[in-house]
């Protein structure tokens, strides 16, 4: 059965996670002044998937611009804008602790969206910790279809089982659970009953290094799904990030 | 016995360069709070390697400590440090130089 895309769409808050971010989950992870990420992202489901390259900028050692164009199934036009301001960090002895403000302009044609975010991180040589929320709010897009607003609630916790060196290979594994919700989408002032509805996740991820280059893997595995839809329920969701900054 | 005396001055006049190089720089030990992994560190690296002068940079995530070698006339300053950690997403907390 072929999901509504408007359904489909719904709930794919695009991650935007740098460095040691969570992969579904968003970090306050920022990029040094000067600095430019790139990334190629595939991103999969049981009947779909999408890809992508993103693209970053370090404003300050705070602050950082980017842009994520898609690679299949849209153009330039669909491309997205984000800026995420890391607003309070406290280090110490092999720790960090911050927390950043995300803004984003989801530029997808059908439904163009500002996402809004919160992320608050812990980063330590041995353990890790990150909770974050995200509101999405549909923009009017000229057509009388209206998606409903969508959140993301996310908690996550890692471990580096190997302490290793500066210039040797470096692993994290993680564990998220991830929320998210819509409401129901409107066309023509009526709301559609089979769309929207909730969903959690527990996800196993792992984030693995070598100096400037990152690879970073995971798949959602849903805990319970309460979709008004139910063909859109998921059996999973998986996403494979390679990074590289310089 | 011409070419042997040739390469062994070549060999010497190598060495010698090498040590004078060697001897021809200071090193600091700056203390940086808010290492935890490496991937992120490399802004540091990066920061102070694109200062002219720098010629060797290393991390010690463990001790939280990063390891400038550079020549005599580089300005390796508490400030600028300070600066520069700052601007690579971390928090300098001294430095010294080393005998």
């Amino acid at each position: 059965m072929t999901k509504p895309w408007f359904n489909a769409l719904l709930l794919l808050l695009p991650s935007w996670a740098l460095a040691h971010d969570p992969i579904f989950g968003l970090g306050p992870h920022v990029l040094y002044k000067g600095g430019v990420e790139l990334a190629a992202e595939w991103h999969g489901e049981p009947d779909s998937n999408e890809s992508g390259l993103e693209i970053t900028y370090g404003m300050t050692g705070d602050w950082a611009l980017g842009a994520e164009i898609p690679l299949d199934g849209g153009d330039a036009g669909d491309s997205d804008l984000f800026s995420k301001y890391r607003f309070w960090r406290s280090d110490s002895l092999g720790v960090q602790k911050s927390a950043a403000w995300l803004l984003r302009y989801d530029g997808d044609r059908r439904t163009p969206a500002w996402v809004h975010g919160l992320a608050w991180g812990y980063e330590s040589r041995r353990y890790y910790g990150w909770a974050s929320i995200r509101y999405r709010l549909p923009q009017e897009n000229g057509q009388d279809l209206k998606p409903g607003d969508a959140w993301r609630l996310d908690l996550v916790t890692g471990i580096r089982p190997w302490l290793t060196d500066y210039l040797e290979p470096d692993t994290v594994f993680m564990l998220e659970l991830n929320g998210e919700g819509s409401q129901r989408a409107r066309l023509e002032g009526t709301t559609l009953a089979r769309s929207g509805g909730r969903r959690w996740f527990l996800s196993p991820g792992i984030f693995w290094t070598l100096r400037n280059f990152a690879i970073k893997a995971g798949v959602q595995i849903p805990l319970s799904q309460r979709m008004n839809d139910p063909s859109l329920e998921l059996d999973y969701r998986a996403r494979l990030t390679l990074e590289w900054h310089y | 016995m011409k070419p042997l005396h040739s390469i062994l001055t070549a060999l010497f006049l190598l060495a010698a360069t090498s040590i004078l190089q060697a001897e021809d720089t200071l090193r600091w030990e700056l203390r940086v709070d808010g290492l935890a992994c490496p991937y992120c560190a490399y802004g540091v690296e990066k920061k102070l390697k694109a200062i002219d002068g720098v010629r060797q940079v290393s991390v010690d995530l463990e001790k939280g400590i990063v390891h400038v070698e550079a020549l005599p006339q580089t300005e390796i300053t508490a400030s600028r440090m300070e600066t520069l950690m700052r601007d690579a997403g971390f928090t300098f907390r001294s430095m010294k130089q080393l005998p």
